[in-house]
């Protein structure tokens, strides 16, 4: 299951694409002429962008399929036998940088997920309990469980990006920062 | 023409508010591109919150300048380390960094920083010089034009973003351009895509989309990537203040060199596509060729730091032109600075012309001046500079995160907007991590309302004639153009050999 997501993953960004400009276009067909004239002229084209992009992502799954277990200097070689109509072999001895050895799949998929966890906690946190709480929760565990700074050092950094932040928006800017619908409860119902 | 040039560099040098936002946009500037992995278009992304509401002068000088200065300290790290800062500083490192093993660190990051300052200067010149020049071109265009010139923008855009990709940049471009339909139809009255949604009526927030595209994708990527930006030794990292003004000198020593490299940089900056890479290397490739002695480049020749830091900077200058006098932006920088001076206020295009020209005028001087003090500001503080280079990405990550959160906030002051801010990450992270190209969906957001504009009218005045306008076959073709060649550069047989030399 896993090997057959990968294989197709090129084709995830152009799918998702699809269904956008697919989804928009739908919708943009209830509206009247003049409205849903930029949407069409825009999203029809656009649709047949991704159908051919869809066609080109298939084509490099082939060629990559081809490719596999050849270095750049094999696939290069075999690129230019073919144009000069003979074979061709490239003495390039050991200057070639090596390939910078990447993540595994599953290491890669959990590190983005504990990545987006966080992000997505600090949103839900300042809608629920607004700025003045969230960013400095979020600050010290991501400093503290995944910069694995020092306590000391993430309680220093995070007094001060807090003061800085607050101070710069609501005390010089004048701009009320969202107090979270939960706050709020609470000091309605403590009479705050 | 001469009144309107002093006064406003009178204007700007006495209000104590532009120069001090200037000096905090050079700073800034000079921090984020010390640090390898944060580029300039990230953080203008991440200053356009500061910048909203401001007026629009002072607004537009500060995020110049903070961009415009960014690559002057890109090299620090690739002469010390040899990690380039950006891809543009990768030519520098070719004989910088064998400069600063050899002892002479110094001397090279003198003659890069200056070399910069100069380039930076002379970009700006040309762009001053070439304002007369195109005035007849700009004033010619009609609505029919305009539309035209958005789909050409993105075009190139997208072309930037490498031969293979110019479908995927086109199919981003155009989502852009699709999103920027939210909100309520001009025309008929319609709310489009906005539902019962009031916070959508007014269209998407461009500052929440900036931000949700460049700003949390670089950053998620980061803290999956983890650890230190830069692992080499920080013995490396040491130099005298001697060396440093012997590398100064050596610019009016090869004042020659500087002249051609910055005209080389200012004019690739002025065809939109050919990217930051291509005026360094062009620069470097050319300082090798004209040099008696070759044979010393790559080994440690200062004039192979010198060339790519003089063309890359004046290339500043040069994208400048196409970016403020036809929208379309010379780089994937100039996109988000573009969709940044929009929210200020500054439409592109030939207004900037008729009304504009003190605003045009001040950020010409902005160039000048910023470089300047970038220069200077450097020199000093360049030993502490080096040490930035050395923070643990996941240190970042935090700080700038809540940075852009609390940018897509206050904004419109809406919490519906830190939704949005999600929605569109998860898009822009994709992009990131699949490879799409992400500057052609700035410009697609930036542009879409004024080519739905545009558009209308022209089909007002001239039907679907309007293709066959003169200036409008050229605008075609060279789209037209843009993507054959595109095609062509990705299937001719050659393409492995580049890829190995670039490797070389």
């Amino acid at each position: 299951m896993m090997s057959t997501l990968s294989k197709y993953s090129n084709s995830f960004m152009t799918l998702l694409m699809l269904a956008i400009f697919g989804s928009m276009v739908l919708v943009a067909s209830r509206y009247p002429a003049g409205a849903r004239f930029m949407p069409f002229v825009l999203g029809f084209p656009a649709l047949a962008l991704c159908f051919l992009q869809l066609f080109l992502d298939a084509r490099e799954r082939h060629a990559t399929k081809q490719a596999q277990g050849k270095s750049d200097v094999e696939l290069a070689e075999e690129r230019v036998s073919k144009a000069v109509g003979h074979e061709v072999h490239f003495d390039v001895g050991n200057i070639l940088i090596p390939a910078e050895e990447g993540l595994s799949q599953g290491e890669q998929l959990r590190r983005e997920a504990i990545a987006w966890s966080y992000f997505l906690a600090l949103i839900v946190g300042i809608v629920l309990f607004g700025f003045h709480t969230a960013v400095p929760v979020f600050i010290v565990a991501f400093l503290r469980f995944r910069a694995k700074a020092s306590w000391l050092l993430t309680l220093g950094l995070t007094a001060i990006a807090c003061f800085v932040l607050f101070y710069a928006f609501e005390y010089v800017l004048h701009i009320t920062l969202h107090t979270g619908f939960i706050t709020d409860r609470i000091l309605e119902s403590m009479g705050g | 023409m001469f009144d309107i040039m002093f006064s406003s560099l009178y204007a700007m040098l006495t209000s104590p508010q532009t120069m001090g936002l200037m000096l905090i946009g050079v700073f800034c500037g000079l921090l984020v591109g010390v640090v390898p992995g944060i580029g300039g278009r990230l953080s203008i992304a991440l200053a356009i919150p500061f910048v909203f509401g401001m007026e629009k002068v002072a607004g537009a000088v500060f995020l110049l300048t903070m961009h415009a200065v960014n690559g002057t300290s890109g090299q620090i790290s690739s002469i010390m380390f040899g990690v380039p800062g950006d891809g543009d500083d990768a030519a520098t490192t070719i004989d910088g960094y064998p400069m600063a093993k050899k002892g002479e660190a110094g001397r090279a990051l003198g003659a890069s920083v200056t070399a910069s300052g100069v380039g930076g200067v002379f970009g700006a010149a040309v762009l001053a010089l070439m304002i007369p020049v195109i005035e007849p071109v700009v004033m010619a265009f009609s609505p029919a034009e305009f539309f035209l010139m958005a789909m050409l923008g993105i075009t190139f855009i997208a072309f930037l973003a490498g031969g293979g990709q110019i479908f995927k940049g086109i199919i981003v471009g155009f989502l852009g351009l699709i999103l920027a339909t939210v909100g309520t139809d001009p025309y008929t009255g319609t709310p489009r895509f906005a539902g019962d949604y009031l916070f959508l009526w007014d269209g998407l927030s461009l500052v929440t989309a900036v931000l949700a595209v460049f700003a949390i994708p670089e950053m998620i990527a980061l803290a999956v990537r983890g650890g230190s930006i830069s692992s080499v030794s920080h013995e490396t990292a040491k130099f005298s203040y001697r060396q440093l003004f012997e590398g100064v000198l050596e610019v009016p020593r090869n004042w020659w060199l500087a002249v051609r490299c910055s005209v080389i940089g200012s004019v690739v900056g002025m065809i939109p596509g050919l990217g930051s890479n291509t005026a360094a290397w062009l620069a470097y490739g050319h300082a090798v060729q004209t040099s008696k002695t070759p044979e010393r480049f790559g080994k440690g020749a200062v004039e192979g730091v010198m060339a790519p830091e003089f063309s890359s900077n004046a290339r500043e200058g040069g994208s400048l032109l196409p970016t403020l006098f036809f929208g379309i932006p010379g780089s994937s920088g100039m996109a988000v600075l573009m969709g940044a001076f929009i929210i200020l206020g500054i439409q592109p295009g030939p207004t900037m012309m008729t009304q504009e020209m003190p605003l045009v005028w001040t950020l010409i001087w902005a160039l000048v001046v910023g470089n300047l003090i970038a220069v200077g500001f450097l020199m000093v503080i360049m030993r502490w500079a080096a040490v930035l280079t050395f923070v643990n990405g996941a240190m970042l990550v935090p700080f700038i995160i809540v940075l852009a959160v609390v940018g897509s906030y206050v904004n419109e002051g809406q919490w519906e907007n830190l939704v949005v801010l999600v929605i569109i990450s998860v898009v822009g992270y994709g992009m990131l991590r699949f490879n799409w190209p992400r500057a052609p969906f700035v410009i697609g957001l930036v542009l879409g309302r004024v080519s739905e504009e545009s558009l209308h009218k022209a089909l007002g005045l001239w039907g679907w004639q309007f293709f066959l306008r003169p200036l409008s076959l050229i605008l075609v073709g060279l789209i037209v153009l843009t993507i054959a060649f595109a095609i062509y550069k990705n299937t001719r047989p050659s393409k492995n050999l580049s890829q190995l030399s670039v490797a070389q």
